[in-house]
């Protein structure tokens, strides 16, 4: 009975409590007066903002997006360039990922007009720099959110106020703007971040933008937008969302944007420069361009080791070091993509290196002699057989032969009726195994790979060396043990888009001011310089080596609209070395990489389709992308 | 008493939501068919194509007025079907394939068993077709014609496609073969006189001996979806080894 009345008055407390108007602010929500009153708050506000900005970094996959709070961000070799031919390994083809992952960023986008249109209200309360700055960020921010969906949709809304959820359904259901238009007004942000905020000089803030930040993503947007706008015009796919401006750009204007793109660049040039304070070693010096602090950077996201929600948001650690290179140099976790012959010969052919006059392959008495003389910006972009890290040596090395007679041209063709199995007994004459298979006391294959089960050893030759943070040891290399900074723009790419955009303009000045940028790129890479005679071609190459695996090259090939030609039925190739037991030498051996994956790229990817679910909300998004 | 009054009402409360989940809606599942055929205009005969090498692109305008696109992909014989069509009214267009956009959607209803032919005219026929078996390998020599020339996207490449089935094409074929710079005559040019007049020639080697192989030929344009107009499968018995 007892129970019983106690429940009874409970039950009339409750009943009398909900007669109770209470029209006090809710204490567990932050209002807008809290927030916008206080300079702490608003940086803390624009910390979530920052947290949230679609940067391709170590963790983003081109398949499942900006990995907040999934469990599965420790995958760092789920890589754009896995998808476009400068890697190999994880997604079975250029369609695993060419689609994307419905990215849709309103709310955030949402987040970041909350703070332009309340912040000016609440002006007083702070000093006008105070202002300015957060502004600008906010401008910022919102470019590079809208960035981040133009490249992938082409037009989309461009909705720049806050739109208040109780209005009638139809002012919520925005309609597409041209894809010009969203390039105009990312260009309008970013001049106005530009306007707003103040030259940070040296003391600029690494992870926060900055007014000559809002000038280098300018001149990227610009310069995707010139070279959509021209290349687009002769290979798309029809349809009414072409027709109608959506996706594809008038091609007569063209010029006016790389005309943007070139002047966005120029107002950059003297606050950021080119990493040269580990000369004279132009090797190390092209290491330490991703693991030292210095003026190259000029925008970047950061990651804290002690972070409490390790794998929960993207301000944890991050994985590159324990998923790039093999288990033998890390604590644990296992690399899945592996650099490319193709991409290493956009340095150069090796051809003359490892084929001699006759056709022979060129013997080697250390797999580590391959290296001499290569570019020192190729050595600091992909780890060779027979480089050391953490002081182990990639011994990578796919196979045994006996003894070797033929041409190297009769093998590379062998390589293709090759069994992958152990090949013993008398009379074998090459062996091929796994990790455990050995021959007359010898490995047969390296304990860095060539590996043809499993994947988590190279199966091209390479592996990554880009960012990868030689000073640790490897106990400190597991998974979320990785916490150097991903540059998401550095000054190199400033010069190539400005070098980019001065080669389509095409006047002698331009051509003149493109192999300027070009040399100095070369001069610190410590290539040999390029001559007058430089073509768009050379300039996109340069990209191409420059920007490996930095998320650009799947991007570059779209806009240039060459990427159903590059990625054609296109088989990747490795640089497979094997040890010659009679001569007790090496040669390396051109042939295909040994997934054997065949990446195609089909026109209708130029634009990822608008997520179903978007469509459906709102029919005022149709028409979607051609193909689609 | 009171308490054991609340338990029931929570406990009726329960029972009523979870009878909320057993309502199925009310719409009829997918339970009619289409199929057809994509016939070639100019030979009147079924497109020579392969698994998915265009799509049949359905959208149920009785359903809503911006319809997802739906599409049925083509089979090896140039026939389609499906047999799990939500009935209804729909426009209905073959795309992604190698030949000439269709102007006109057709527009018809799809209700039980409905059966409709499409007619497409081809960028490419290839014709006067032949093959040569060597020892180790596979010529094949062939003409192009172009049904229509004016507009017609620039000719890429004409490929020759081997397999070990007899569903070989594009998607379908041995790497090893296809990889053979021999096996593709590149053509980047418009359609012009000197291509009409032109017997290309196409070589595949190190065919293995004892082999049954599958081998056709392909070419395209470098329209929108780059889909091979394709030649009559032939088949190839390599002898066997000594």
């Amino acid at each position: 009975m007892k129970i019983m009345d106690k429940v009874k008055y409970l039950f009339f407390i409750l009943v009398l409590a909900s007669c109770h108007k209470l029209d006090t602010p809710p204490l567990g929500v932050i209002a807008e007066t809290d927030v916008f009153t206080n300079a702490n708050a608003v940086q803390a506000y624009m910390a979530n903002v920052y947290t949230m900005l679609p940067i391709e970094d170590f963790i983003y996959e081109p398949n499942h997006g900006f990995m907040t709070g999934d469990g599965g961000r420790w995958q760092c070799f789920y890589h754009t360039d896995a998808i476009d031919g400068e890697m190999v390994g994880p997604f079975g083809g250029t369609g695993d990922a060419a689609q994307g992952f419905g990215y849709w960023p309103y709310d955030k986008i949402r987040i970041i007009n909350v703070l332009i249109s309340t912040l000016p209200a609440y002006a007083k309360n702070f000093t006008p720099d105070q202002v300015n700055e957060w502004l600008g960020e906010a401008y910022f921010c919102r470019a590079y959110t809208y960035f981040a969906l133009v490249k992938r949709y082409g037009g989309v809304p461009i909705v720049r106020t806050v739109i208040d959820p109780a209005t009638p359904i139809g002012s919520l259901q925005v309609p597409r703007n041209k894809e010009e238009d969203v390039y105009n007004f990312i260009a309008s942000d970013l001049d106005s971040a530009f306007a707003l905020m103040k030259d940070p000089g040296s003391s600029a803030t690494p992870g926060i933008a900055n007014k000559y930040a809002a000038m280098a993503y300018k001149s990227r947007a610009m310069l995707y937008a010139g070279t959509i706008a021209k290349y687009g015009a002769t290979n798309f796919v029809d349809g009414p969302a072409r027709q109608q401006g959506f996706a594809g750009i008038p091609a007569g204007d063209a010029a006016k944007f790389f005309q943007a793109a070139y002047d966005a660049a120029k107002l950059v040039e003297g606050h950021f420069s080119l990493y040269t304070g580990g000369y004279p070693d132009k090797v190390q010096n092209y290491v330490d361009v991703f693991l030292k602090p210095n003026n190259e950077s000029i925008f970047l996201r950061q990651y804290s080791l002690s972070d409490p929600n390790r794998n929960n948001d993207n301000a944890g650690p991050h994985s590159w070091d324990a998923t790039m290179t093999c288990r033998i140099m890390t604590a644990d976790g296992l690399s899945r993509a592996y650099p490319t012959l193709d991409l290493v010969e956009r340095f150069g052919s090796l051809d003359s290196r490892i084929v001699d006059g006759s056709g022979a392959p060129v013997r080697f008495g250390s797999r580590a002699d391959l290296m001499q003389g290569l570019e020192p910006r190729l050595l600091a972009t992909v780890y060779f057989p027979g480089a050391t890290l953490r002081g182990i040596s990639f011994d990578v090395q796919r196979g045994i032969y006996n003894t070797f007679s033929g041409s190297a041209a009769q093998e590379k063709a062998n390589d293709l009726t090759s069994p992958n199995d152990v090949q013993n007994g008398p009379g074998t004459n090459l062996w091929l195994g796994d990790i455990n298979a050995v021959v007359t006391g010898r490995n047969v294959i390296g304990r860095a790979g060539v590996s043809t089960s499993g994947d988590d050893l190279t199966r091209t030759g390479f592996y990554v060396r880009k960012y990868v943070d030689y000073g640790k040891p490897a106990s400190a290399c597991g998974l979320y043990q990785s916490g150097q900074s991903y540059i998401d723009m550095r000054y190199a790419e400033v010069l190539l888009n400005r070098a980019e955009a001065a080669m389509e303009l095409g006047t002698a000045d331009m051509q003149a001011d493109a192999l300027n940028d070009i040399n100095l790129l070369r001069d610190r890479a410590g290539a040999v310089p390029a001559t007058a005679t430089l073509t768009v071609d050379t300039v996109r190459n340069e990209r191409c080596k420059e920007l490996a695996f930095e998320h650009q090259y799947w991007w570059d090939i779209r806009r240039w609209r060459t990427a159903d030609q590059v990625l054609n039925q296109r088989n990747c190739y490795g640089l497979l070395p094997y040890y010659v037991a009679s001569e007790n030498k090496y040669i390396f051996l051109k042939q295909l990489e040994t997934f054997k994956r065949t990446y195609t790229f089909q026109k209708l990817w130029y634009y990822e389709p608008l997520p179903g679910g978007e469509l459906s909300k709102d029919p005022n998004l149709f028409p979607n992308n051609p193909g689609y | 008493m009171f308490l054991k009054k609340i338990y029931i009402a929570v406990g009726a409360a329960v029972a009523l939501m979870g009878y909320s989940c057993t309502k199925a809606d009310t719409y009829p599942g997918p339970d009619s068919a289409f199929e057809g055929n994509i016939i070639d205009s100019v030979t009147g005969k079924n497109l020579l194509t392969e698994t998915g090498g265009l799509q049949i692109e359905l959208r149920q305008i009785s359903w809503t007025a911006n319809p997802s696109p739906y599409d049925i992909p083509s089979k090896p014989d140039g026939t389609f079907e499906d047999t799990r069509i939500f009935s209804g009214h729909y426009n209905i267009i073959p795309t992604k394939g190698p030949f000439w956009p269709v102007a006109d959607s057709t527009i018809m209803d799809i209700r039980g068993n409905t059966t409709h032919d499409f007619r497409i005219v081809p960028y490419l026929e290839i014709v006067n077709v032949t093959h040569v078996q060597a020892a180790d390998s596979l010529v094949m020599s062939f003409q192009l014609v172009a049904p229509r020339t004016v507009g017609l996207p620039q000719i890429l490449d004409a490929t020759l496609f081997v397999n070990n089935t007899p569903y070989v094409g594009s998607g379908a074929n041995i790497q090893s073969f296809y990889n053979q710079g021999s096996a593709t005559a590149k053509i980047n040019s418009g359609w012009n006189a000197g291509i009409a007049a032109t017997t290309y020639r196409v070589v595949v080697y190190n065919l293995q001996p004892g082999w049954t192989y599958y081998a056709r030929v392909g070419v395209r344009v470098n329209d929108s979806y780059k889909k091979y107009n394709l030649s009559d499968v032939v088949q190839v018995v390599m002898p066997p080894g000594k």
